[in-house]
Parts: structure tokens; sequence; C-alpha cells
């Protein structure tokens, strides 16, 4: 069905108001200004910016711990330790091995894991409020419309098709329906985040990845309120081992907040072995060490969220310029997985891309090799520096917690060369050991509802929350595939690796059926990164859906 | 005080949370002392319905008629409210929050340049002023709102916060008092046409005092008649948990829940559901609620009133046959 839609032109179009988005935008804008007032030619408006959020304010769908290195906020906002909601700044560090029942603080913190200097912040808070200087800055920010479809012009991208709107659970249209709008820009900066629906399909189309494929890792995090005294603000801890063996990249942590609150989650590769490995019970079972539990007795969960996080470093950075589009952020996989630090990089390429951005207007010259620039200065920036100094961390952790601290050991006092280098690593999907006559699945985790939750109640407390009547926006290329090899080969790891129990694999007569509850989705991505068959497509429901972490 | 129940009737039949709106206001009214409780029926030909009122603990019922209000309409409503609110002067205005009301009222409000705390779940009685609660966040917060500013305030309940079987009966009858409105055609915008029902029997599970509920461990489709006779027997209405109606088996219009209705009926008998939040929140308001279910640590336990660690399959029918003997 051929539908006409509306066309919009714009100078620059970025999708994602999060933190790399929005200091796109509002450095975007002051640079235009700058320009204006300068006399340059020909003059530039902030008008023809145009900044898209699928979620339904600004903030709705960020989450992170967040511990933040504030280097590049203070670029970006000199005055922020005045005006950004910065929650605490950190004042104690700490690093625990776990076992089962016991905790074993490191006598000295590592020193990636220092965070003398840096806040404690909500994401979600910090980009509410990057967010207004933005819209202050007079550039538009379009919440609830998602980019559906890139525009392609030749070798060029030429902007975004935003997603139809008022379509029912067949496709077809409803009395409410409103086709995507046209949105041609002259540059398109993709800002989705971690796994981006837009970036996934430019970088696979156009073999755009890297020396390694971009790899990931889930963080499943709840804000809790405490009684008074359990915990002080700027308090920071960080854990490895327990619960996860020592064959899994990952660990939890624990951060005081101001008001009683604390931040706590586990992240882990998701390129575990074990396709039956759940990340949210791993999470709900963290809780119950006494290390953890000792902090929450008598607290209440507030929040709960779910996301992942781009972990494999400067080999996976993918080719972030094209005619008419530059990747930035978590999208370009731009993260300190040693210091899980991804917040600050985010902020620094938006204004990177900026920079490039004005230069290439300027000169009327949009293509590839104009905006290469953005690629150079990143990598003569100290996100170039930082990222290449812990080059190899993550592939190091291939072949366990052990041999991953050797290496790291090795790479720390030779600048991240280490010991391989370039350390080549396969994508997480790739990782999985076929369950091969493994017993029965294990009964599904339930939780006691005090301390520990079950999938379903959590989700609850994402507040997420879908326009019923749509189409499913999670793709299954093939549910034969699921049925009929699947359930043999690596016994249905969506189920487990869910973290909002979207996927279900529910008795029928005959047999089995995958069930998808897509309402309940958190926006995680973790269903198309960890498919061991790559047959999940995610893809933007309806503009507005999705959870709500305020706070978070 | 003086307070004002605005009751709300449909073709000459109460909508029974008007009785948890006067039962709301007769608390409010013992707790500031000096206050005076009055109470609109308003439509046409409802003169039987205002002595029905009459007969509750009520210093006076308004009877407000007009042929323009036969058929409700939101001007209609709100033009002749807001003379009887600028007539008798309340201090508060108490409505049901129900769907006409949500129409209406905020347009009545608005008309008298005044406020409208909606949808609230209770109230405190402070010294000064009247505190009224509401929930935020799907029912995870609870909110206290007061009005700044003079009176008229308004103010809505949600169904279910207040028990309509409480009211109060008055020692004797209250007088009916007409109150003329002047209403012209030209005022109301609207026509309004048929009702509208769903293509079979419209069911407004909002409305039933009793809900026969079942979920996930009715296992098969063929096994709900088995409910349903239970429901008809005790005089209720079938509902569902979201699995039910995900699978198609009951329509969408009998799910309760977050993403489906939100019901507080007298008795809530909740068939093999496990009780997930997302199904509580949906009818925790129930005044009581029986539930039954193989697994003895199942959620819904934590809400019920009465609970059984049983076989759905052996209880229903044994529970149909003690109905069928009566």
């Amino acid at each position: 069905m051929s539908i006409e839609r509306e066309r919009l032109d714009a100078d620059v179009l970025i999708v994602g108001a999060g933190p790399a988005g929005l200091a796109c935008a509002l450095h975007l804008a002051r640079l235009i200004r700058q320009h204006n007032e300068s006399g340059g030619k020909p003059e530039l408006s902030t008008e023809g910016i145009y900044v898209l959020e699928k979620g339904r304010d600004i903030g709705a769908h960020q989450l992170s711990g967040a511990v933040l290195d504030p280097r590049a906020l203070a670029e970006l906002v000199p005055d922020f330790a005045k005006t950004a909601p910065l929650d605490t700044p950190v004042n104690d560090d700490a690093a625990y091995f776990l076992t089962a029942s016991r905790a074993w603080k490191l006598p000295i913190t590592p020193p990636p894991l220092r965070n003398h200097g840096n806040y404690i912040v909500s994401v979600s808070k910090l980009a509410k409020w990057l967010g207004g200087l933005v819209e202050q800055a007079g550039v538009n920010v379009f919440t609830q419309f998602a980019g559906a479809q890139l525009i392609h012009e030749g070798e060029a991208v030429a902007g975004v098709i935003t997603e139809d709107k008022g379509r029912d659970k067949d496709g077809k249209p409803k009395d409410n329906f409103t086709p995507g709008y046209e949105l041609r820009a002259k540059i398109t900066v993709l800002a989705e985040g971690p796994r981006g629906s837009l970036t996934k399909h430019l970088v696979a189309d156009r073999h755009l990845d890297g020396l390694n494929p971009q790899v990931y890792s889930i963080g499943v995090k709840e804000l809790w309120e405490v009684p008074p005294g359990r915990i002080t603000p700027g308090w920071v801890a960080h854990t490895l081992g327990w619960p996860l063996n020592s064959s899994m990249y990952g660990g939890g942590w624990v951060y005081g907040m101001r008001e009683n609150r604390v931040s706590l989650g586990l992240v882990t590769g998701l390129e575990y072995h074990n396709p039956r490995f759940d990340p949210h019970e791993a999470f709900q079972l963290f809780k119950t060490h006494p290390f953890v539990r000792r902090i929450l007795e008598g607290g209440k969960l507030v929040r709960y969220g779910a996301k992942t996080i781009p972990v494999g470093g400067w080999y996976s950075i993918p080719r972030t310029y094209l005619g008419g589009c530059l990747i930035i952020g978590d999208s370009a996989s731009l993260l300190n997985s040693q210091r899980l630090k991804g917040i600050h990089m985010a902020i620094k390429s938006g204004m990177l891309a900026a920079e490039t951005i004005v230069d290439a207007l300027r000169a009327g010259d949009t293509s590839g090799t104009k905006l290469s620039a953005f690629r150079h200065k990143v990598d003569e920036s100290w996100i170039g520096s930082e990222l290449r100094s812990v080059r190899n961390f993550h592939q190091s952790f291939q072949h366990g917690l052990w041999l991953g601290l050797a290496h790291t050991a090795v790479q720390f006092v030779t600048g991240g060369r280490g010991l391989v280098d370039p350390m080549r690593m396969k994508a997480g999907h790739e990782q999985y050991h076929m369950l091969d006559g493994a017993g029965p699945a294990p009964p599904r985790f339930q939780g006691d509802g005090v301390l520990t939750f079950d999938r379903l109640t959590d989700v609850y407390h994402s507040g997420t929350r879908h326009e019923e009547d749509q189409p499913c926006h999670l793709h299954v290329l093939d549910t034969n595939i699921c049925v009929n090899r699947c359930i043999i080969e690596y016994g249905n790891p969506c189920q487990y690796f869910c973290p909002a129990a979207v996927y279900e694999m529910v008795e029928e007569k005959g047999g089995r059926r995958l069930k998808i509850n897509f309402s309940n989705c958190v926006h995680c991505k973790t269903c198309d990164i960890a498919d061991p068959y790559q047959i999940i497509d995610w893809v933007p429901p309806e503009g507005g859906g999705g959870p709500n972490y305020e706070g978070m | 005080m003086k307070i004002l129940v605005i009751t709300e009737q449909r073709d000459g039949k109460w909508n029974p949370v008007s009785s948890e709106t006067l039962l709301a206001a007769q608390q409010i009214a013992a707790a500031q002392p000096g206050s005076r409780v009055a109470a609109v029926v308003i439509g046409k030909g409802v003169h039987g319905l205002a002595e029905e009122v009459a007969a509750n603990q009520l210093a006076e019922i308004l009877l407000v008629e007009h042929d323009l209000l036969d058929k409700y309409t939101p001007d209609g409503y709100a033009i002749a409210l807001k003379q009887v609110v600028t007539q008798t002067q309340p201090d508060l205005v108490l409505l049901p929050h129900t769907y006409q009301v949500r129409d209406y009222a905020p347009k009545l409000a608005a008309s008298l340049g005044k406020g409208m705390i909606a949808d609230c779940v209770g109230y405190r009685a402070e010294k000064e002023r009247v505190i009224f609660v509401r929930q935020m966040f799907q029912g995870k917060t609870a909110a206290d709102v007061s009005f700044t500013g003079a009176p008229p305030w308004f103010v809505s309940f949600q169904a279910g916060a207040f028990r309509g079987d409480q009211v109060a009966r008055g020692a004797s009858a209250a007088p009916v008092t007409a109150i003329s409105v002047n209403l012209q055609a030209e005022q109301i915008r609207t026509k309004p046409l048929d009702l509208f029902r769903e293509a079979k029997q419209a069911v407004d599970l909002t409305q039933a005092p009793i809900l026969v509920a079942i979920g996930r461990g009715i296992k098969a489709p063929e096994n709900i008649p088995l409910a349903e006779k239970l429901a008809k027997l005790m005089g209720g209405e079938l509902a569902a948990s979201r699995p039910i109606c995900d699978e198609g088996w009951l329509p969408m219009d009998r799910q309760i829940g977050s993403s489906g209705q939100t019901v507080a009926p007298k008795l809530y008998l909740a068939l093999g559901i496990s009780g997930a939040i997302q199904h509580v929140v949906g009818m925790k308001g129930s005044r009581t609620i029986v539930a039954i279910n193989k697994d003895q640590n199942a959620p819904i336990f934590e809400v019920a009133d009465y609970g059984i660690v049983g076989d759905i399959f052996e209880l229903i029918p044994a529970l149909t046959e003690v109905l069928e003997k009566k």
C-alpha cells in the first residue's frame, strides 16, 4: 500500500534525545549562534535542527547506574556544578569480591573504579535537564516520535521516516491513522543509544563494523528507598564474583544517593555460554547476598528497569560517518567498559559531531569525506586516548575472569597493548553452548515479593505501557525456528534473557508456540542482541510507548 | 460546611456509585460541626428518584428538572448545575467519578472559574480544611491535595472509595425542593444519539455487584462455561485476567487489570488467578475478595479476604451444586 507522507525538510536531524543527542543539539545551537553573530556565511538557523525522541518525555527511556565523570559536562555547561541535577558527589569508593556468603573488600580500589571527583546521577534527570537547555536554545525536540526507517539517496543518508501511528494489531489503519513523516535532512545524527534500530541496519547493510562486532552487556537495575541511616549518600560499591561464575563477564553495583535512595544493579555480558542463564534472576539473587540484603532490608522498591550497554570498546567502534550521516554515543560503542562509563563520552561525541556538522554546513559539503572529520576529532580527543588505553579490555575476558584480570594487568602497564593487540572477539550471540542433552530446565524464579521479585512485578515498576492495539514491534523472522530448532538446540533463551517477560513458550495442543507480550517491553534491546539465530528484529513501537524511567 | 452532592441517574435508574458519594458527604459533614448536606437529582420525570434519595439522612433534596435535561448532554448539565451552584452557594460539591462526570464536571467547574480535584480515593478532615487523597502513577503513590481560594470546591470520588450500602437513613424524609433552571435549546451544542452498545451484549463490569474472574488456572477455553454458569447462579458477571483475553478465550471487555478495567464490586471471586500486581490493581478495591488457587504462595492470597488453597475444578462444581439446590 503506497501511503502519501507529509514531508519536512531540516538541516540537521538528531535521532534520540539522550546525553549524546542532546549535547549535539545544544552545542550545535551555540555554534550556529556564534557563526551568525560573527557574520559567517551562509547564515545558519537553529530552526532547522530537529531532535526525535521515541519516549513519552525526554528522560523516559534513559537508564543507567550512574556515576558520571563530569569532564564532558564541564565543557558543555561550564556552570554544571551549580545547575545540573547531580545527586551527590562520590565520597567513598570500594570494590568487593563476592562469594555465595561473604564479601571480600579489595584492599586497594582498582584505579578504573576510583571515582573521586565524580558524581552519582540519574541519567534520566540529567537528560530532562539537558532537554530543557536544548529547548531554551531554540531547538525543537519532538517527543513520542521514533525514527522508523532511514531514507537513502544513492550512497548517502537523506533523512528518516518516523513511525506510522494508529495501526491496529493486524497492521490495518485505525480511525486515528497518521502516516509517518518523511523528515529529510542534510545531516542525520544517529544517537539511538545501545543497539539503535536504525544504526543496526545501517551498520549491517553498509558493512560499517569495526575490527570487532559491537558487543553488549545487559544491566538490570532497581531503585530502592531504604530506612534512614542505612546508606551514606556518595557511597559507591562495585562487586565482582557471585552470583556470576568465573566464565561470565559482569558485576554488580550499589550506589548511595540522597534522601535514603539506593541505586543497585547487576551487569552481565551478553556472551555467556549457558542459554538458560537468566540475568534478571541473577540480579534478584544478588540482592539476597548479606552484603546487599543488609542495606535493603525494610526498604521499598521504587522503580525497575533494564538496558543494554555497548562494551566492545575501541575495536568495536563502527565507521561513524557516511554521506549525510553521523553515528554518536552508545550507538557508536563510545563507552569505557573498564570504568563502566559512557555518559561523558556520549556528551563529548555529541559536541564533536556538532563541530563537524557546522563545518560541513558552512562548506555546503555533507559528503562522507567531509564528515569523516568527526572520527578524526574523536580519535584526537580524550575519548580516543581513554578508549585506546582499554582497547583490549573486554575481549580479554572471553576465556574467563581470571585470565581476563591477568590480561588487564599487563594492559595496564603497556598503555592498553597487553599480550595480544588487537584482541579479536566474536559477537555475543555466537557464544552459546548448545543444550546437547542437558537436563530439564530449572523452575522459574518467583521471588519473595519483599526483597526479591518475579519479572512481572518488576515490569510493573518500570512504568512501561504501550498502546495495546498496535502491531507487535518485535519482529521474529521465522517462528518455526523457535518451535522446532531453538527449543532443542538452546531451549528458547528469549524466555530467560528478556528482563521484561516479553517472550513465553506456551503449551498448545500438539506442541509449543512463541507468545510475545510486547506491551511489557522496556526497550532494552537484549532480544535483538542475544537471540542465537539473530531472527529477532526490534523496531520502534508507536512513539510514546515504553518505560517511564523517572529517577533512573 | 455546606455540601452539595450531585447524584447520577440514567433513564430513571440510579448509578449506584451515587450512594457512595452520599456516604462520603455524610462522613465529611460529620467531621465538620454545623455542616449540611443536600443532594441534587437532575433529569426529567425523576421526582420518584428524588423521593427515594430523601429517605437518607440529608438536609434537603434539590430536584432539577427540565425538558432539555431528559437525555444527558454536557452543556445541559453544566449550564443547569452552574445555576444550582450559584443559587445554593455550597462550599463543597461532591460527584461520583463516572464517565458522565468526567465529561461535564470540568466544564462546570471551569465555568465558575474553579478547579476540580478528580478521582479521589479518600479524604482527611483537618480543623481548617479537608484534604483529598488521590492516586498517582497507577496507584503507586497517594497524593494529598487541598484547595486554595474560595469555594465552591469541586471533588469527585472514585468508584469503590466508599461503601454505598452504609449511607445513613434519615429519621424522616428530607424535603424535596424543586429548583427551576433556565435552558435554551440553542445552548445545547450536542445531540445525544442512541446509547452505543458493543456488538453483542454490552457488559460494563464496573456496574456488576458480583464478579467471577478466571485466570490461567482455567487451563482451556472448554472449561470457561463452568465458571460462567457459576457466575450466573451467583447473579454476577464473568471477568478474566489478561492471559485469558490475550488468548482470545474471552473478549477484551472482560479483562480486569492495569490494561483492562478497574472494578470494585461487592464480591470478587478469583478462580485460578495468581494475583500479579497488574491484575490486582484492577480489583483491589473490591468489597470482599475470595480467591481459589492451587498454589498457596500465589500473591492473590495477600489481597484476598477469604482464600482456599485448592483445585478450582473440584470447587467450582461443588459451589455450583450448593447454589443450584437453593
